[in-house]
């Protein structure tokens, strides 16, 4: 690297960056305590760290706009095992949450549509669409992204990211490692974790190779330490959500998980997320609830719909209903008692195999209903999503299973997580007004 | 032709297999151990769809946008059409068949068992390593299952038939040009390795191949003038496709059909019978469901224009079929890079063929001829 860039990239990432966001931070921090501008009979504003959040991120994506100036670059799926990548001074990007920022400032169909002009067919994942889009021209709402030195695909959350992350090698011309985790129908086969836990052990040589540099076992071991950290605090403010009133809903989930799912490695997320967990606490003794009226709780499966978070909560709150948990923010906290700093490959290879879209339908439906009782749940508002088949196929018959033989009333709700244009405002409202009209509220 | 008239349809072969002791394996797409099978008495009948089935049963458990062959596969078992199967096994080929396999195991209820297999997506020693072992696994569930034990030696000799044949398979591929079929007659032969036991299939492919010749080639097939083409994708159907490619003028000079030409497996190498099947499969020919890169692919559909001097290339894919719409841009992009025109359409097989489809497979093969 050149003098020049490295001067450069201090400048910006250490210097003028920082101070910017800070000052973003601290007049949204200012905005949050004087309530000025939330315009929500019926929502709670948002916690008081939300600008924290957005600092967070912003930087991890201001670190990436020049990151190809300082090093290595890896892209990375978002369930990956990305902790030896970290303890290699990789900058991680996630495609997916890049997508989701997409989808939250509703750039999706004017980047999408420029993978579907080169010919990717709209019926593959608008994730990849949004990613392929922005590869192609160029277009994303934060800044630049950087080239990725290496790509890293785990199909512990589809085979999509295998074809997905086989385009994006073929563009870049640079390695793929691939992370292949057997699908686990019903219980997880030895055979099957020592295959993970091989190609881990393979994947660490060749991500040492694109580094420059070996990989210092004591700083992977500190890395799945605060990786562990990171998740047991994402748990347990999951976990908060069992008063009542709930005291933040799954939306406030889904806008505050960008660190656990990208920064899962840095003593950074985990000191934000002991912040989160102060306030969220805060809330609880102060008898604040997400949404002012609590009178019905539900669980949410599957990805959320990024661009219509505001829409279904303040629908949902208008009628007293909070979502107070997810078996998608779930997924990143469950499988914190799994890792185990002091054997780090061996314990990744068995947390990595088992995300629950890596599970089976079965044991989708019982960690539902586990959910449902934890929770003090009322209804199940499921997701279908166009764009996530795996964790889609299966959920007519949950929902059946979860009316008759749980007696616990449920929803689907047909829609996409990142693609506006699969999302029919009308219907869905129809949809949700039967089901609160059924619920009685 | 005396062979064909032989074959045996599918409902045929079943009950015959049956009538002898037999069971009855009902396999979903793509890739299996079929000697793994055949050791246990299984006669594996694939099920690919099938189309023109009542597609109300699966539509109760499967949203609309999962692709036509694992909406009808799964109508077709729960309209009673796989009533015969004592058996299920659904190897793991993309994300909507491990749904299937995921449904069948947990959701609804069956009498008979559902062995999923998982296929590893890449070709590294750890893959090989890992799809014996997955062979192994499935090898302990089918003892559970059937009560018996096959010796190394009985499974081997299973491979053995296996290879044979999979070699005749090959071989009526690579002598398709002078075998005295017609196209669809091609195709509905040699789509009966799908369900014939492998020693009956084994004696009409060599009956086949005994009777080629180049004069009753051009005599059925009217091969002269036609523009030769390669057709990739999934499975073709409706089959009235290939007879109608032929009276548009077309050949089929070659496939890359997931059901058909990326099936020609090598022979194996190993002494292992777990290791030899598991090699089959993964040192087979590019498959994207099997994770091979774009590169391969390419080489390998240039190769198979070369080859059989097509003139371009029709990819025939199944609408929502991920693993497929990944890579057509780039392979359509970078064919024609290599002067190789190509052509996408897109079928739901439980339609019949649209006229749209065949109106623009008309101007391509009016182009490229």
């Amino acid at each position: 690297m050149s003098i020049g860039g490295t001067l450069w990239y201090h400048w910006n990432v250490n210097l003028v960056g920082p101070a910017a966001l800070r000052w973003a931070r601290w007049r949204g921090e200012r905005r949050a305590r004087s309530g000025a501008g939330w315009k929500s009979e019926v929502l709670t504003p948002p916690l008081r760290i939300s600008p924290r959040t957005k600092e967070l991120v912003g930087r991890h994506y201001l670190k990436g706009r020049h990151a190809n100036l300082h090093g290595k670059v890896a892209w990375v799926t978002s369930g990956a095992p990305l902790e030896f990548l970290t303890a290699l001074d990789y900058y991680v990007l996630y495609p997916e949450n890049h997508a989701a920022i997409c989808g939250t400032v509703r750039v999706v169909e004017e980047i999408a549509s420029e993978a579907e002009n080169a010919g990717y067919s709209r019926d593959i994942c608008s994730y990849a669409r949004t990613d392929i889009g922005g590869v192609l021209s160029g277009k994303t709402p934060v800044g630049r992204l950087p080239r990725p030195d290496l790509l890293l695909a785990c199909t512990n959350i589809c085979q999509t990211v295998l074809h997905w992350y086989q385009v994006l090698a073929h563009h870049f011309q640079v390695p793929l490692i691939l992370i292949d985790t057997p699908f686990v129908y019903s219980e997880v086969a030895d055979h099957a974790v020592a295959f993970v836990k091989r190609q881990l052990e393979e994947a660490i040589p060749v991500a040492e190779r694109v580094a420059g540099k070996s990989l210092d076992s004591e700083r992977l071991e500190e890395v799945v330490r605060l990786s562990k950290a990171a998740s047991e605090l994402w748990m347990e403010l999951l976990e908060r959500c069992q008063h009542r009133p709930a005291p933040i809903s799954v939306f406030d989930q889904f806008i505050h998980m960008g660190p656990i799912v990208e920064m899962r490695g840095d003593r950074g997320t985990v000191d934000f997320y002991a912040a989160m967990l102060e306030e969220v606490d805060k809330r609880i003794h102060s008898g604040v609830g997400a949404v002012k009226n609590e009178r019905k709780r539900m669980l949410w499966d599957n990805l959320p719909i990024w661009y219509r978070m505001r829409y279904l909560a303040e629908f949902l709150g208008q009628h007293g209903i909070v979502v107070a948990a997810s078996t998608y923010t779930n997924a990143w906290g469950e499988l914190n008692h799994l890792i185990d700093p002091a054997r780090p490959i061996e314990s990744m290879a068995r947390t990595y195999i088992y995300p629950i879209l890596n599970r089976g339908t079965g044991d989708k439906l019982a960690t539902m209903r586990r959910m449902i009782d934890k929770y003090h749940l009322n209804g199940v508002i499921l997701h279908s999503d166009r764009s996530c088949k795996p964790y889609s196929v299966g959920q007519m018959g949950q929902r059946e299973r979860l009316i008759k033989d749980a007696g616990v009333p449920a929803l689907l709700l047909e829609a996409d997580h990142n693609d506006p244009r699969a999302f029919s405002e009308q219907q869905v409202a129809n949809r949700l007004s039967a089901f609160v009209e059924m619920l009685e509220v | 032709m005396k062979p064909l008239a032989t074959v045996l349809r599918r409902s045929e072969a079943i009950e015959a297999f049956k009538s002898y002791g037999g069971s009855i394996a009902a396999v979903f797409p793509i890739h299996y151990p079929r000697a793994l099978l055949r050791a246990f008495h299984f006669l594996p009948v694939e099920v690919w769809g099938p189309p023109g089935v009542d597609t109300s049963y699966g539509a109760a458990h499967l949203q609309p946008y999962i692709c036509s062959v694992v909406r009808n596969a799964l109508s077709f078992i729960l309209s009673g059409g796989l009533d015969a199967a004592d058996l299920f096994v659904v190897p793991h080929a993309c994300d909507s068949l491990q749904g299937l396999g995921s449904i069948l195991t947990d959701l609804i209820p069956s009498r008979r068992p559902v062995i999923p297999i998982y296929l590893p997506r890449g070709r590294r020693e750890s893959d090989l390593h890992f799809l014996a072992d997955e062979f192994r696994s499935v090898y302990r569930r089918l003892e559970m299952i059937t009560g018996r034990s096959p010796t190394e030696e009985e499974l081997a000799a299973c491979i053995q038939h296996e290879e044979a044949a999979d070699a005749l398979l090959a071989e009526l591929h690579h002598n398709r040009r002078s075998l005295p079929l017609t196209e669809g007659e091609f195709y509905r032969f040699i789509r009966s390795r799908e369900y014939l036991p492998v020693e009956t299939f084994a004696e009409l492919a060599g009956e086949v191949l005994n009777a080629s010749s180049p004069t009753e080639m051009t005599h059925a097939r009217g091969d002269d003038g036609r523009v030769p083409i390669i057709l990739s994708g999934i499975v073709p159907e409706p089959m009235a496709l290939l007879d109608a490619i032929s009276q548009m003028g077309g050949a089929v000079a070659a496939d890359d059909l997931a059901c058909c030409g990326r099936r020609l497996y090598p022979i194996g190498t190993s002494e292992d019978p777990f290791r030899r099947m598991a090699e089959r499969l993964i040192y087979a020919l590019p498959d994207p469901t099997r994770g091979n890169p774009i590169e391969e692919r390419l080489a390998h559909l240039g190769q198979l224009v070369e080859t059989s001097n097509a003139k371009g290339v029709v990819f025939y894919g199944v609408k929502f079929c991920e693993p497929e719409l990944f890579y057509l841009p780039i392979l359509g992009r970078e064919l024609m890079a290599a002067g190789i025109p190509s052509l996408t359409v897109e079928v739901d097989i439980n339609d019949p063929l649209p006229h749209q489809v065949l109106t623009r497979m008309e101007a391509f093969l009016e182009m490229i001829r």
